[in-house]
């Protein structure tokens, strides 16, 4: 087999895998503007972080392994992993979410910066990339901390960006007679 | 050899009568006032069948005439499917101007890199410099639909069947053509009719796909609520989104610029 004939092989088994991925149907439930208020809306897992960093550090459990409860030591902090794990789920979650706004926010935007939808993407993509680690990490019993709190900066940061994405769409709507299209349809069509 | 002849000759006769039903369903759907770059093409493909078999029967299939008559009517083909496929993406992202821009510029370029790359990484001979484009150019146009649909799969665009079943159609039909040219390149003289052969079937499957979709389309529109947002409500909205994510942030802010994890 020629390299060109090799090269155009992979190129279109590429192709067509990433096609079949493209056009499948995805798998959270698409969310309405409304949705998304209503969930940022909601208290954060956020707000938890300390919490769950106090109960994984050594010291909160020392006092045990002082009076000679090793046993209840270990398994408490096995409990709290496991908590930690969770709460990650969560933490996920809630950026998931912030994510979807983000999307929902760029749709609606009369205009779109590529520099910050590709900010946004190699965010998310990051965000994964620490999630999956960090859950190696606590699955092994090592310390998290470094990880949780670039997790939690990057939520801020996407956060952050769409306070500025919402703040440019206000600033446009005061100034625009005619709404979006997207939203006189999401209006018509309720789903 | 003359077996192969036979199967192609009833294949691309096939495929032409199903690019009439096509044209029949599309213009009887009234489908050249919404889709007209797409109507244009099928055209355009019935006509290039008709002027490569009058062309085989007046200059014969290895002659000068008979190359020259059928690459340039594919050029001609191919351009006005980049049309059609502009369409496409252009009723995708009609009512997002913000991303439909930006996508739009992206898979244009996306597509113009692809095929620079493509054929400038064939290093073929100079005979087969015209198959090289052909080859590159259905690349680019895989590579442009599966970007689209991945960015529609990104902002969850809500694309109609349609478009979806006619933009995989392409897609798939693209991604076998550059496959077939690279069989050709590497074993043209073993290929013969069997290289046409298996092209005209890979477009005889993608017309039955594209006459599924035209036929089950659906013209009866949504029921929808006349309720409009005017720009008071939109205003309102921003700002009602605006103060909760500056609560978030603040929240968060607050968190995180304190270096002590303790409560």
């Amino acid at each position: 087999m020629s390299s060109p004939l090799l090269f155009f092989t992979i190129a279109v088994v590429f192709l067509v895998l990433m096609l079949l991925w493209a056009v499948r149907p995805p798998k959270r439930v698409l969310l309405s503007v409304d949705d998304v208020l209503n969930a940022l809306s909601e208290k954060r897992h956020y707000a938890r972080l300390p919490q769950i960093l106090q109960s994984l550090r050594p010291e909160d459990t020392d006092f045990l392994h002082g009076k000679g409860h090793d046993e209840l030591a270990a398994r408490l902090r096995r409990e709290r992993q496991h908590i930690a794990l969770r709460y990650l789920n969560y933490l996920q979650d809630e950026y998931q979410l912030l994510l979807e706004a983000s999307r929902i926010l760029a749709k609606i935007a009369p205009e779109v910066s590529p520099m910050d939808e590709l900010d946004r993407f190699r965010l998310n993509v990051r965000f994964l990339l620490n999630c999956r680690y960090l859950r190696f990490r606590l699955w092994f019993g090592l310390q998290p901390w470094d990880i949780f709190g670039i997790l939690s900066d990057m939520e801020g940061d996407m956060t952050l960006q769409l306070e500025m994405a919402t703040s440019r769409i206000g600033e446009r709507a005061a100034i625009s007679s005619e709404p979006p299209l997207f939203l006189e349809d999401r209006r018509r069509d309720p789903e | 050899m003359a077996a192969s002849l036979i199967l192609r000759n009833v294949s691309w006769a096939l495929s032409t009568l199903l690019e009439l039903v096509l044209l029949f369903f599309l213009v009887r759907r009234r489908f050249y006032r919404s889709h007209p770059a797409f109507c244009l093409y099928v055209i355009v493909a019935i006509l290039q069948s008709a002027v490569v078999a009058a062309s085989y029967m007046s200059f014969g299939t290895d002659s000068r005439q008979s190359y020259d008559v059928g690459w340039g009517s594919q050029a001609m083909v191919i351009a006005v499917r980049w049309g059609a496929i502009m369409e496409i993406s252009r009723k995708t992202f009609a009512d997002y101007s913000g991303i439909g821009a930006m996508v739009s510029r992206i898979l244009l370029g996306l597509a113009a890199c692809v095929l620079v790359y493509s054929i400038a990484s064939a290093k073929t001979k100079w005979e087969l410099v015209v198959l090289n484009a052909d080859r590159s150019t259905e690349l680019g146009i895989a590579t442009f639909i599966v970007a689209l649909f991945v960015f529609v799969r990104y902002y969850r665009v809500p694309m109609p069947d349609l478009e979806r079943l006619l933009a995989i159609g392409f897609c798939l039909y693209s991604c076998f053509a550059v496959l077939n040219d690279s069989i050709y390149e590497n074993w043209r003289r073993a290929a013969g009719n069997l290289w046409d052969y298996l092209d005209l079937l890979t477009f005889t499957a993608t017309l039955l796909l594209w006459i599924s979709a035209v036929r089950s389309y659906s013209e009866i529109p949504v029921a929808t609520s006349p309720a409009t947002l005017s720009p008071e409500d939109y205003g309102e909205l921003s700002q009602k989104l605006n103060s909760r994510l500056y609560l978030l942030n603040h929240r968060l802010n607050r968190l995180f610029r304190s270096e002590d994890p303790r409560p």
